[in-house]
Order: structure tokens, then C-alpha cells, then sequence
């Protein structure tokens, strides 16, 4: 639904940085590794903390 | 065992560090490792009570978001046990992030601003009140202050003759800190993780250090490194008394 606070696996906090990842990398025309090195997310177990997210919340709000 | 141990910080900003101690072994570098883990207390929001929720998250998930939002501990003043009220109140359409949180001790503070909590659409909102509890990591892992926490041998290279002009060079892969044919430890990300990158066209022998460790440490932000390294230093010594005192008394 949100972007995890956290990385599953090692606990890094992650979710500051997904607006800007999805800006940059998702919306813009940055190439994502290059991005997430920026933000300093280096592991690739936080990598596909971004990587494979999907936000949810614009597909559950008109059934509230 | 010899009684001193030597440390060489190699990299050090706020929240991470790497360093090698020497004259360790390896039950006493993994102690120190889970030290750091479960033994140094940090902030964590622990029970919320909601006024207002119709966010399209229940109650629990936001809780559970909640508790992994890290906030600054300045160990000096709190003691284990020890809660302070935070505060929140966002209405949509708004994204609700941790830097909206507010509290009631100014030397507790969401250690990041734009975590999101939770996205509120028109008509949406977000209210309740929560304590954040100081606790160490064994009561519960969003209490620990030391994310991905680890330490290998140091590997030093020695380095021996040309190989031949039409031979092959197999990559040699090494992560982390080695120390080099001079004694100088360098980190590998200097050489791209790859030996041959830095001796190209000779032999190589990596063998680990005796007693020497490599040490990665990350925190949350509760606290920066060098709080978080002595705190842990000091659980054990004050342990390794306890235990001393309950022998001999």
C-alpha cells in the first residue's frame, strides 16, 4: 500500500527516499541505479525495497 | 589475551563507520557486534491511541509504520524505560510524514522528516496521540539502534611474481577493508572489489589477519556512530563486571 518504513531485510530506513526515487527515476528519465547510488541505498536488499514497490492507495480509496 | 586493543577507523560519517580492531577474538567481536544490536536502548513509538483514523490503513498498520520511525535518543538524559508523548494531526487531501510529528521533548524528534506514514485522499484524517518508549533491541527489534551491523577478517595481500605475459588473470573479488603488501588498509571500493584491478599481472595470496576484524556499522539515526560503538563497549564491560562480582563475592 506505502512504501515499507523500513528494508525488510536489514532494518536500513528507506522510506524518505522513495518520493524522490519515484520523481527521478519512475516519472523522470534518470536511469534507476543511478539514482538509488545517489540516495545512498547501496544494498540490493534495500534496493528492491524500491524497486519492487507498488503503490496501492489510489486503487483502494474510492472503497473506503 | 592481551588486555589492549588497537583501532584503525577507516571510513566515519554520522551514521556509518567502518573500522578494524586488532587483538580480538572471535567470540569477543561477535559479543561486540551483538552488542551493538540488542544491548544500546533507542526510542521507538510504542502505544498509540487514535481520535481519528479514516485513512484507508487500519489502525494497526499505521502503528506498526509508527514504531519504525526513528527518533533521536540522547542517551545522557533517558533512562530505559523512560516515554515521551508525540503527537499527530494531518487532514487530506495530505501525505502524512514523520516530520509532522510532533513532541513533547524537543530532544526527541523523528530522526528522519519524509518518511511517509500514510497518504490521505479529500476528506481523509489523521489524528492520534502515542508514547515512544526508550528499550534495548531484545525487547523488540524497532528499539535497535544498529541497522546491518557486521565484521569480517581482515585480509591482507601479498603480493608475489609476474605471472606470465599470455596467461589469464583470474578476478579476485574482496569486499570491505584489506590490507595491502605495505600494510596500509584500504577499503576495496577504491579498486572496484577487484584485486587484480589495483596488482594487475601478479600473483596474489590473501590470507586473513590473525585476530583483526573489520567492523560495518549503521545506525538509524537515533544516535551517530561513536555513541552508539562506546554504548555498546560499554554494556559489555559493565556485564563482563557483573559477571566478575557475582564470581567472586
Amino acid at each position: 500500500m506505502m512504501i515499507p518504513v523500513r528494508c525488510f531485510t536489514c532494518g536500513t530506513v528507506i522510506g524518505e527516499h522513495y518520493e524522490e526515487f519515484e520523481a527521478r527515476a519512475s516519472e523522470g528519465d534518470e536511469d534507476p541505479a543511478e539514482v538509488l547510488d545517489d540516495l545512498g541505498i547501496t544494498r540490493h536488499c534495500c534496493r528492491r525495497m524500491m524497486v519492487s514497490h507498488t503503490d496501492l492507495v489510489d486503487v483502494v480509496a474510492p472503497y473506503q | 589475551m592481551s588486555g589492549e586493543f588497537d583501532v584503525q577507523i577507516i571510513e566515519r560519517d554520522d551514521r556509518q563507520a567502518r573500522f578494524v580492531v586488532r587483538g580480538l577474538t572471535p567470540a569477543l567481536a561477535n559479543g561486540f557486534r551483538r552488542a551493538m544490536i540488542a544491548d544500546v536502548p533507542t526510542f521507538a513509538i510504542d502505544s498509540v491511541r487514535f481520535t481519528e483514523n479514516s485513512s484507508v490503513m487500519f489502525d494497526e498498520m499505521i502503528g506498526l509504520r509508527l514504531g519504525l520511525v526513528p527518533l533521536t535518543t540522547p542517551l545522557d538524559e533517558f533512562e530505559i524505560g523512560d516515554t515521551v508523548t508525540v503527537a499527530l494531526d494531518v487532514e487530506g487531501p495530505a501525505t502524512a510524514y514523520s516530520g509532522d510529528i510532533e513532541s513533547s521533548d524537543e530532544l526527541v524528534q523523528p530522526a528522519d522528516e519524509n518518511i511517509p506514514i500514510v497518504e490521505l485522499k479529500e476528506g481523509h484524517s489523521l489524528e492520534f496521540e502515542a508514547d515512544a518508549v526508550l528499550d534495548t533491541g531484545k525487547e523488540h527489534a524497532k528499539q535497535q539502534g544498529g541497522v546491518a551491523v557486521g565484521f569480517r577478517h581482515l585480509q591482507s595481500v601479498t603480493v608475489g611474481d609476474d605471472i606470465g605475459e599470455f596467461d589469464e588473470q583470474e578476478p579476485e573479488i574482496l569486499r570491505g577493508a584489506i590490507e595491502t603488501d605495505e600494510g596500509e588498509v584500504v577499503l576495496t571500493k577504491e579498486f572496484d572489489h577487484d584485486l587484480t584491478n589495483k596488482y594487475p599481472g601478479t600473483e596474489l595470496t590473501v590470507e586473513d589477519v590473525p585476530g583483526a576484524y573489520v567492523f560495518h556499522v549503521e545506525t538509524d539515526g537515533s544516535f551517530d556512530v561513536a555513541e552508539l560503538v562506546l554504548r555498546a563497549a560499554e554494556s559489555l564491560g559493565d556485564r563482563a563486571d557483573e559477571l566478575h562480582d557475582a564470581v567472586t563475592a
